[in-house]
């Protein structure tokens, strides 16, 4: 092994680490959020007794998660390159559309997973269908999904280095342009393999830290009859 | 309108080949390290079983355009050899992966029942066959739904090699888009492509299901 190791390029280009750490950050969380709704809606969507809610569900998952991110991000940005979106709206736009098939299906388990005698006593109290989701179904889907989501947070970190391909200069995009100013290949690459797996750490503990995620409470079973 | 496809067919065919290839390079070395990673973890064999946990949930916090960009620019430095960006990229698919279907394979020995372990020593079999004769052919026949999901994802991964130069599906579609341009139908189609090969995977995957399932 004959490499000489040298960390100094890593410390002088630390500002643009750190504001590539940061454009990762903000895309996560613009994709997450988004993602988050999306999938919401339509797993909701095929958890309903509609038939064609489902198959209209079913379609939109199965052809979102079948097809790589990376070709996702290239068509919004080539494809539809007539829309002039800037890179890191097609970015965001690319990992909402490919995570949300991937939310939809833990929510679609999640609201599976709530019995069915919960909505028939929401019902027969006298709730709203929408109350019913609100009030009744969600919080309890939410916490029993809620090791799934995190994990699918953390999932969604890591895939946002894939906009790097579309110029967004986020972490990876940085990477590059610092390796092909200082061809310190070795130091920079370790950098920000280490900065994703901090950044991944920290959301997962954080977020399965908030109380009441953490467990999912005992669901009392009532039997369907 | 589909002339630049069959106009570039042989190419993009040629693409897909490697694709697949790819994944079933990937899917081999991935599943043999991942199931090693996954016995070391779980029967805690001193240091290694240690090296292997921490190999796991370093990899698992890494993407995967990093793992192929260390695997085929900051290793090659370090240890001063050349590689070409297929052989990069069948190692970093196989470490990558390899992390992730661990811990589909250790989930599936720790769903394995106690009692089972239990029985099989109460006949009379060493630990070593226990484990090797009884955990371990329910264990893999638990972790097939899995197994599988994290193989359709390798293979839509696949197309990340595009970005280091292999020339697989995605990379001969961005060449033919590159002189032709027409990224609606190009895109379009390489889209297809992956929506049909994985959902074949997926097919094959409930079809062994299917047969081998355990149920409980």
């Amino acid at each position: 092994m004959s490499y000489q190791f040298d960390w100094t390029p890593i410390w002088q280009n630390r500002q643009l680490i750190a504001d590539g750490l940061l454009t990762t950050i903000l895309l996560s969380l613009a994709g997450l959020v988004l993602a988050l709704c999306l999938g919401l809606i339509v797993g909701t969507l095929g958890a309903s007794r509609s038939r064609a809610g489902r198959l209209v569900a079913g379609v939109f998952v199965e052809c979102m998660r079948n097809v790589p991110l990376l070709i996702h991000m290239y068509f919004w940005y080539m494809a539809l390159a007539f829309l002039r979106l800037p890179p890191f709206l097609c970015a965001v736009l690319g990992l909402t559309f490919y995570s949300s098939a991937y939310v939809a299906e833990v929510v679609r388990a999640g609201i599976g997973g709530i019995s069915r005698g919960q909505t028939q006593a929401a019902e027969a109290s006298g709730l709203r269908p929408w109350q019913v989701r609100l009030l009744v179904i969600y919080p309890q889907a939410l916490r029993n999904i809620a090791p799934s989501l995190a994990s699918l947070s953390s999932q969604l970190i890591k895939d946002s280095s894939l906009a790097s391909v579309i110029a967004v200069a986020e972490l990876t995009y940085q990477a590059g342009s610092i390796e092909g100013q200082t061809f310190r290949t070795f130091e920079v690459y370790i950098t920000i393999a280490l900065l994703y797996l901090a950044l991944v750490t920290l959301v997962t503990r954080g977020l399965m830290s908030i109380p009441g995620l953490r467990e999912p409470p005992a669901v009392a079973k009532v039997s369907d009859v | 309108m589909f002339d630049v496809i069959l106009a570039n067919m042989p190419f993009l065919l040629e693409g897909l080949r490697m694709t697949l290839l790819l994944a079933v390079i990937g899917i081999l070395g991935g599943t043999i390290l991942g199931l090693v990673l996954a016995i070391l973890r779980y029967r805690r064999v001193p240091v290694l079983g240690a090296l292997a946990a921490l190999y796991i949930e370093t990899v698992r916090g890494i993407p995967l355009l990093v793992m192929l960009l260390i695997c085929f620019f900051a290793l090659p430095a370090l240890f001063s050899y050349r590689t070409t960006a297929f052989a990069a990229a069948s190692l970093g698919f196989s470490l990558f992966i390899a992390s992730y279907l661990a811990e589909e394979f250790r989930s599936g020995l720790r769903a394995v029942r106690p009692g089972l372990t239990q029985a099989g020593l109460a006949t009379g079999l060493r630990p070593g066959q226990v484990f090797r004769l009884i955990v371990l052919p329910q264990a893999i026949r638990r972790a097939i739904p899995p197994l599988f999901s994290q193989y359709v994802r390798l293979l839509k991964f696949t197309s990340v090699a595009s970005v280091i130069g292999v020339r697989e599906l995605t990379g001969s579609a961005l060449l033919v888009n590159a002189r032709d341009f027409q990224p609606v139908i190009i895109l379009g189609c390489v889209a297809l492509t992956y929506l049909v090969v994985c959902s074949l995977l997926s097919f094959v995957g409930r079809l062994l299901y299917a047969r081998l399932a355990i149920r409980s």
